[in-house]
């Protein structure tokens, strides 16, 4: 799953959002790092609902103009859930291993230059 | 309507007119709601996304067909431009080796375009409509049917451009038979000419036929699910948990 899908995904963990509420929370969730286009937001969210992972769960009409907010599927957080998971195992093959990036850095330090 | 609107409007037709109408004023709004207040144009990052995205949507199909509509486009003004030119006896090969490099290189490569993207053009069709459905099979015959029709057309064009014996307008007439040379403007009949446009738009339609919406679910028109799956949110507990 990449970066940007992620964020989508996990920005609609509190509840259903539309579209520039989706960009907000990806950005606020990635720290500034994830910051989605519109027509990048919507490829996304094309493919997450054909893929069922994201479901059309409310439509209004604001400014004469359809407004649709974005919910999370029981697929969608389960997959969700699998890649924070995949991402977590990753990140404790270097975080469990404190001891030995101790012992890269002191013998980084004891080799000659 | 304020000019940052009336540009995105304009930007969004990227997308073919089947998705904007899902989607089309969907995200219009969220395009607005993004732009800084004062502003006038859509960002450099807006604009590219949605260029990128509408040609996602729009597939291969279109720009293979969209590349052979142009292919023909290129050969139709080459020939346009032939007709200009007067007939250059000493020349082994009259009417191409005058022209620049770079003329010359791109009407090999229209025709080249022009002879092998039908083919390609086709097999993306039908990865793009996901099988041999019966309306698949319609499209696809009308697809074949407006190719064949092209090349019938082309070869009338040809038929057409072709003078009687000895008569070709200024040039002498030493081959046997006696023919007009490629690129004189006595092979280049104003029945070809006509041809040519004609065939564009058996392209343009063929491309029609073919970049028609992909997947149904592609298009956006949830209205009436919305109420349904209003009720299944949230998802399941189980789902969240670890």
């Amino acid at each position: 799953m990449r970066e940007p899908t992620y964020f989508v995904l996990a920005s609609l963990l509190d509840g259903p959002l539309h579209g520039y509420a989706i960009i907000q929370r990806t950005a606020q969730l990635s720290g500034g790092r994830v910051r989605l286009a519109t027509g990048t937001l919507y490829t996304a969210l094309d493919r997450l609902t054909a893929e069922g992972h994201v479901e059309l769960v409310r439509e209004e009409i604001v400014n004469g103009r359809a407004r649709r907010s974005y919910g999370l599927t029981p697929p969608g957080a389960g997959a969700l859930r699998a890649e924070a998971s995949r991402m977590a195992e990753a990140a404790r093959l270097v975080t469990d291993h404190g001891r030995g990036l101790k012992e890269v850095r002191g013998a980084r330090k004891a080799s000659p230059a | 309507m304020s000019s940052l609107e009336r540009r995105c409007r304009r930007l969004l037709r990227a997308y073919p007119a089947w998705y904007r109408r899902g989607r089309g004023e969907e995200m219009l709004d969220t395009l607005l709601e993004a732009s800084p207040p004062g502003r006038r144009w859509p960002s450099f990052r807006d604009t590219r996304a949605l260029m990128i995205g509408g040609l996602r949507v729009r597939g291969w199909t279109w720009l293979l067909s969209m590349l052979w509509v142009a292919a023909g486009a290129v050969i139709t003004g080459y020939i346009f431009y032939n007709t200009t030119k007067p007939w250059e006896p000493d020349l082994g090969i009259p009417g191409w080796s005058t022209d620049p490099l770079a003329v010359q290189i791109a009407v090999v490569l229209a025709l080249a375009a022009l002879v092998a993207l039908p083919v390609p053009a086709l097999i993306a069709g039908f990865i793009r409509l996901r099988g041999w459905r019966r309306g698949n099979w319609l499209r696809a015959a009308a697809w074949a049917s407006a190719w064949i029709a092209g090349v019938a057309l082309y070869a009338l064009a040809i038929a057409w451009g072709e003078y009687p014996l000895h008569s070709c307008p200024n040039m002498p007439q030493t081959t046997v038979p006696p023919q007009c040379p490629y690129g004189s403007p006595a092979v280049v009949s104003w029945g070809e000419l006509a041809i040519y446009p004609a065939w564009l738009v058996l392209g343009a339609v063929m491309t029609w036929i073919l970049a028609r919406p992909a997947r149904r679910w592609y298009v956006p028109d949830l209205t009436s699910r919305a109420s349904q799956d209003a009720s299944r949110w949230p998802p399941g507990a189980g789902d969240l948990q670890a």
